[in-house]
């Protein structure tokens, strides 16, 4: 995969990510939340900007990559139309409209719902790394951001280390939530 | 919101989906939002048109969602304040539907040959949850329960984006379909999850169905929420 592909696929990645942090946004009504949204739609800006840079200059000193210059250009149009609607969502928090107590209920009737768990002092979570535990691949349950000390950290990764009152916000199926709770609160040592 | 039954005079012949009241609607768009971008990028990965189409049936569906809401929520609106609060849910509604215009755009690339975007492939292969396809066997410890039984995504975190068996396609698949050998499921995940999901599917590995949440044990986790929630909020007022 080349520069130009890597660069794409974060920014499908980064959309991926807003969605996701729009929609909690808008359950918890977390102003604070949605501004990581609007912060990520700043960066997406940016590498928006370079990538269509590099794809005019590719396709200017190599016209057989017009073709694939034309795909990186449509599917990024894409992308950001996908980061835009979740910067719309945040706007809706961040204006202070997303009161209305059918939002919250619509989210969590979804499919793929959004929930909270604190890390407990005798939970299995404490002190191990995302890339330990695999909490995706074992309860479904696919952590987007923990609340730490008044501070957010978006979208950790493999080597992020849970802490003693973290606040876990995670994304993924219903019948995942007990077990991912249990698992936080302390009362289920097994994984 | 009441669910606003209609009178006798009202012509709503082009109005679909009016049944349904504004949670529900606004539960179904979320929901499409969000398979209809995996069906779109997957469509891209295995050049499959068939699954383009189905994006773009479901972006029609969420155009007739997005015209219900709004129908409704007008409806509903009486007041300044409902005012204020409804047109923050028309614009997460508008945003819901926004992303499946996207989904729809993405798949009509497929419209430009093969051999213009082989790279698509392999670049969405490299993804933070990737999108994979892999073929039940007869051996295999799922075949003959239904995905909501096996709680596929709960144990594997993989989701299950599409099945094609004898019948053909079948996307965002309900929780009573039932595995079958043969079958060949996409899905969505992390490498771990995939791999482990090969594993049963492959019968290299026997399914451990998850224990059922006690109901004691769920209505405690429902209030314990309660009071993280309420903390994360007194902790984002500040002091």
């Amino acid at each position: 995969m080349n520069h130009l592909e890597a660069m794409l696929l974060e920014m499908k990645d980064t959309s991926e990510i807003m969605v996701d942090l729009a929609y909690s946004s808008l359950l918890y009504n977390s102003k604070e939340i949605a501004e990581e949204v609007v912060a990520l739609a700043e960066n997406l800006g940016d590498l928006a900007a370079r990538i269509q840079g590099e794809a005019i200059s590719l396709g200017q000193s190599n016209p057989a990559e017009v073709a694939r210059v034309v795909v990186i250009t449509r599917l990024q149009a894409s992308i950001m139309d996908i980061a835009g609607a979740a910067g719309a969502i945040a706007g809706v928090v961040i204006r202070g409209l997303a009161e209305n107590p059918v939002l919250a209920m619509s989210i969590r009737d979804s499919d793929t719902t959004i929930c909270l768990a604190k890390v407990a002092e005798n939970s299995v979570l404490v002190d191990r790394t995302f890339g330990d535990v695999s909490l995706s691949t074992n309860c479904g349950m696919f952590v987007i951001a923990i609340r730490r000390d008044k501070e957010y950290i978006f979208g950790p990764g493999a080597n992020t280390r849970m802490e003693v009152g973290d606040i876990l916000i995670a994304r993924g199926p219903e019948e995942g939530e007990g077990y991912f709770k249990d698992l936080a609160d302390g009362t289920e040592k097994k994984i | 919101m009441g669910s606003g039954r209609m009178n006798g005079g009202d012509d709503l012949s082009e109005l679909k989906r009016v049944d349904m009241n504004v949670r529900e609607l606004l539960t179904e768009m979320k929901d499409t939002s969000e398979i209809i971008v995996d069906l779109a990028y997957a469509s891209l990965m295995y050049n499959s048109v068939s699954m383009a189409d189905k994006v773009r049936e479901m972006e029609g569906v969420m155009d007739d969602l997005k015209f219900a809401i709004r129908y409704k929520v007008l409806m509903a609106s009486r007041t300044k304040e409902d005012a204020r609060q409804l047109s923050g849910l028309l614009e997460v509604a508008t945003a819901a539907d926004r992303i499946s215009d996207a989904a729809s755009e993405i798949v009509d690339l497929l419209k430009m040959p093969t051999e213009q975007r082989p790279f698509i492939s392999e670049m969405l292969s490299e993804s933070g949850e990737k999108i994979r396809i892999l073929r039940v066997k007869p051996e295999s410890s799922m075949v003959g329960f239904t995905i909501g039984k096996l709680a596929v995504e709960a144990c594997t975190g993989c989701k299950i984006i599409a099945i094609k068996n004898r019948h053909g396609w079948t996307y965002d698949p309900d929780d009573d379909m039932k595995i079958r050998a043969g079958d060949d499921l996409v899905v969505r995940g992390t490498d771990d999850g995939a791999d482990r999901l090969v594993q049963f599917a492959e019968g290299r590995a026997q399914w451990e169905f998850p224990e059922p949440d006690d109901e004691a044990g769920v209505a405690e986790d429902e209030d314990d929420e309660e009071d993280i929630e309420e903390e994360l909020r007194e902790d984002e007022r500040g002091p």
